[in-house]
Formats: C-alpha cells, structure tokens, sequence
C-alpha cells in the first residue's frame, strides 16, 4: 500500500536517510524503529508528503507522492490520517471543534451529521464527554487519544504514528497500543507506526523494520528479528548499553578531540 | 572590512527572500479570501467577527486613550509656537490636518503593530513549532486560508475604523484643551477645524491605514509561518515581527504622505 524505494535525505552535510527501502502492507500494522536522532521523524514526513526526499520515491499504490505539491497531495492527504508525537490538537478550539475541522472542510454533512461522527470518534478512543474541553485542559495520554479521534475523522485508509507512547506512563501507553491493534483488527486500517518502542512492537506489529545509520538494517516479523543473529539488531531489541551501536554520537576521535591547539 | 560586507550582502539577501516570501504570501492570502467569501459555509467557520472583535474592540481602549492625548500634545506644542505671533485661530486647522493626514494613521498602526501583529506571530509561531501548521497541512486544509484570511479581513475592516476614531478623539483632545485652557471659543475651535479639514485629508488616512493593515498581517503572520526551532526562536520573531513591521510602517507613510500631497 505504502512503499518506499531508495529514500535518500541531507541536512546539509549530515546524511539522516541514506537509500531507504520498505513497504508497507495493505490492512498490516507496519512498525518502523530506531534509534533516537536515527532518521525516523524525517521519514515519517516523507512518507506523508511534508518533506521532500534528496531521491528516492514513496508511491501511495501507483501515485508517487514525491512528485506532488501544494494541493496536488490533497487526494492523498484526504485518505490518510497522522498522530503527531505531541498530538498537535489547535489549541484555540475545542476536542469536538478539532475533530470536526476536516469533516467540515472536505465533506458537504450538515452540522447534526457532523455532531454524531465527533461522539463516534470519541467514542472510539474513549472520550465521549470531552467534546467541549479545550485541548489545554486535557492530560498528555487524553491529547493524544483526541489527536487519534481527529486522524480518524475521515476514515482514513492508512494511519500514520510519531511516537505515540512516548511520554505516557504505562498503562496509557497500553491503551494507545491496544487502540492501534483495534483500529487495525476491527476497520482494517493500515497503521504506520515510527517509534523505538520495541516491546509495544513485538506485542502488535506485523512487520518491524529497523532503520539504523540511515539505511534498514532488518525487516520482518516479530519473530523473525528476534530470531535475528545479527549483534546489532539484538543489541536494540533488548536494550543492552554494551554491543556494537556506539553511546557515543560524536564521530571525530575523542583523544584528537581534546588536543586544543 | 570583508566581514561587515558579507554581512551586508547576507542580509541583503535574506531582505529580497523575504520580501520574495512576503508577496507570494500576500498573493496566496488574497486568492483565499475570495475563495473564503464565496464558500458561504466555510465564511461561517471563519470566525471573522471574533477577529474583528480581538483586534479592534480590544484596542480601542489604548489606542483612543493615546489618541486624545495625543492631540492635547500637539496643541501644547503648537500654541507654544503660535502664541508668539498671535496666531491662535490657526491651532485647531493646523492639529486637525496633522492628525487626520499624518499622526491618526502612523500611531495607530504602530499600537496595532506592537499589539496585534506581535501577537500575530507569537501565536502562529507557537503554532508552528508545536507542529499545529503541519497537521493542518496533513488534513489538507490550506493553513493560509486558515489562519492568515480571516486576521486579513479582520484587520483590513477594523484598522482603518480604529484610525477614524483615533484621529477624531485626537481632534476632540485638542479641542477640550484649546477651549478649556487657551481661551478658544468652541464654536471658533470647530468652525476654523472644518474651514480647514477637507475629504482627502480624511480619506488619505483611511487610505493609509488600509496599507498599514496589510503591512501588519502580512509580517506579522509571515514572521510566525517561518519559525523554526523552539520558544526562543518564537520571541525572536515576535521582536523582528515589530521592527520589521514599524519600519515598513514608517517608509511607506512617507512614501504616501509624499504622493498625496507631495
């Protein structure tokens, strides 16, 4: 449904993606992982349009949105919705007000219409009588059950994920996988979910793939990268500070480093 | 030497680029409020009237406050002159034509600048930064539309309104003090007012303030649309948001003062 092919991306002399291949399946929770600073945000605006890629493609089925601009993306964006790391609910408005900015904006529904799919999207993430609070009176773990509400709105073909447990005290971040799972076993939505949450990935996922220094270092299912002998792909599913993915970020030599002139 | 020209020449260029910006914005802003006014439904959710009311209603206070005393000083300081040659009959023409021509519209545009368009920018700014501006565009709703149009129209209706009234109360200042502590009658005060103020000074400065209002809501805004970063870069675009605003605010009431009446 998604695919990506030779995603290459540049911040000046700093290469973050270098030859980016993978795809996502149709109706398939598809977890993209790494490490922090390793490349996944930008990703993630690539894949949903909002940054250009250096080269490479990203077909949406046959339409490769790389090519697209301005309002050319707008048939896409209309059949995909995205969970911000920070839930990025406006402020100004209402729970019920953002929830049905993009009803109102796309659909001709009059206002009662409008009215009963914000209870439903509420519903659905569990917060039904919060249609009338402001996003600031709301909990981190509440912002982004309403942020999902919102992505949901249109009934989107493909959800996309930043971050979404990270911040939120366990049993939130429970919810929020137990919700992704249930978007994707009860509507069939496809979710798109970049993260380094590994262990919420081994629970729900139908297909990992790990990116690392910028290029996917392994994809497969759960049980395949656990299966994995490779000693970096180990070293990231169990979290161990010793292995071959270096804590130190900087890549000039240290000792060089301190020889001051 | 060479430093302080590639730092002239770096800012020069970046002063093209956003002036570059600046126009696409404006063009992009005007198409969509026509798109705006003939949507009957989305001109409702537009909130136009809450815009006016933020940015007029609200201000009215200070700026009326500022204008009033702001003839008071012009009176002082133009009797002070006149007293010497006995010329006060010329006092209430004299405030009148400056404050409807130049004063009205430059203190009331830098008031609404240091109030309204900072805040303009502050608050798309922190728009932008909390990723708000991307998840509009992720929802393919046309942020300019959004948040750009309707401060547009609402300041466009209430800048020039906000100047009429401050270049009357400003008049009415004048007034209160000319006949109160100069000795003035008041009918001669409003007499010689009238003999003396015509149309084009009142529509020059409705004219003037009309520009005024695009110059603020297009840097204002602009300067919000194009942080990057966090907090600190948001009060960075809130300060350069006013200066660059006062600034294109004082050349072009040059620029206009010189062609009406140049």
């Amino acid at each position: 449904m998604i695919r990506a092919h030779g995603i290459k991306k540049n911040y000046g002399v700093r290469t973050v993606l270098n030859g980016i291949d993978f795809v996502a399946e149709q109706k398939k929770i598809t977890y993209i992982l790494g490490s922090s600073g390793g490349g996944k945000s930008t990703l993630l605006k690539i894949l949903i349009g909002a940054l250009k890629p250096d080269d490479g493609q990203v077909f949406f089925r046959d339409m490769d949105i790389t090519k697209l601009r301005g309002t050319g993306l707008d048939p896409f964006r209309k059949k995909i919705g995205m969970l911000f790391q920070q839930g990025a609910l406006l402020n100004s408005l209402t729970v019920g007000e953002n929830i049905s900015l993009p009803i109102r904006e796309h659909t001709p529904l009059d206002d009662n219409i409008i009215k009963i799919m914000v209870k439903m999207k509420l519903e659905l993430v569990g917060l039904r009588d919060f249609e009338d609070l402001y996003p600031g009176q709301l909990s981190g773990g509440m912002q982004k059950r309403v942020a999902l509400a919102r992505a949901l709105a249109l009934d989107p073909e493909v959800v996309f994920f930043d971050e979404p447990t990270s911040g939120l005290d366990p049993i939130v971040s429970s919810v929020i996988t137990k919700l992704i799972s249930d978007l994707n076993r009860v509507l069939g939505i496809t979710c798109i979910v970049v993260t380094h949450a590994v262990e919420e990935a081994m629970k729900i996922a139908n297909k990992i793939v790990i990116l690392y220094k910028g290029m996917v270092l392994a994809e497969g299912t759960p049980a395949e990268i656990q299966g994995s002998s490779d000693p970096i792909v180990q070293q990231f599913i169990t979290g161990s500070p010793d292995g071959p993915i270096s804590f130190h970020a900087s890549s000039r030599d240290f000792r060089e480093d301190l020889l001051v002139e | 030497m060479k430093n302080f020209a590639g730092y002239l020449g770096r800012a020069f260029i970046t002063f093209l680029q956003d002036l570059s910006s600046l126009y696409y914005l404006f063009r992009e802003t005007v198409l969509q409020s026509f798109v705006l006014i003939t949507d009957r439904k989305k001109l409702s959710q537009a909130r136009l009237l809450a815009q006016i009311d933020e940015i007029g209603t609200q201000s009215l206070p200070l700026v009326l406050a500022v204008a009033a005393l702001l003839g008071v000083a012009m009176t002082v300081l133009i009797s002070f002159q006149l007293k010497e040659v006995g010329g006060y009959n010329y006092i209430p023409g004299l405030v009148a034509v400056a404050i409807f021509r130049e004063m009205g519209p430059l203190i009331t545009a830098l008031i609404v600048a240091g109030r309204v368009g900072a805040a303009f920018t502050a608050r798309i700014g922190t728009m932008k930064v909390s990723e708000e501006i991307l998840a509009l565009e992720t929802m393919a709703i046309n942020p300019v539309r959004f948040l750009v149009v309707q401060r547009f129209i609402g300041l466009l209706f209430s800048l020039p309104a906000l100047t009429t009234l401050a270049s009357f109360t400003a008049v009415l200042g004048g007034f209160l003090f000319g006949s109160t502590r100069l000795g003035i009658r008041p009918d001669t005060y409003v007499r010689e007012t009238l003999d003396v103020l015509t149309f084009t000074d009142v529509y020059s400065g409705v004219i003037k303030a009309g520009v005024f209002a695009v110059i603020i809501v297009m840097v204002g805004c602009y300067r919000g649309l194009v942080v990057e970063g966090g907090a600190e870069e948001v009060g960075r675009a809130t300060m350069l948001s006013v200066v660059s605003s006062t600034l294109a605010i004082i050349v072009l009431d040059t620029v206009m003062t010189g062609a009406f009446y140049g």
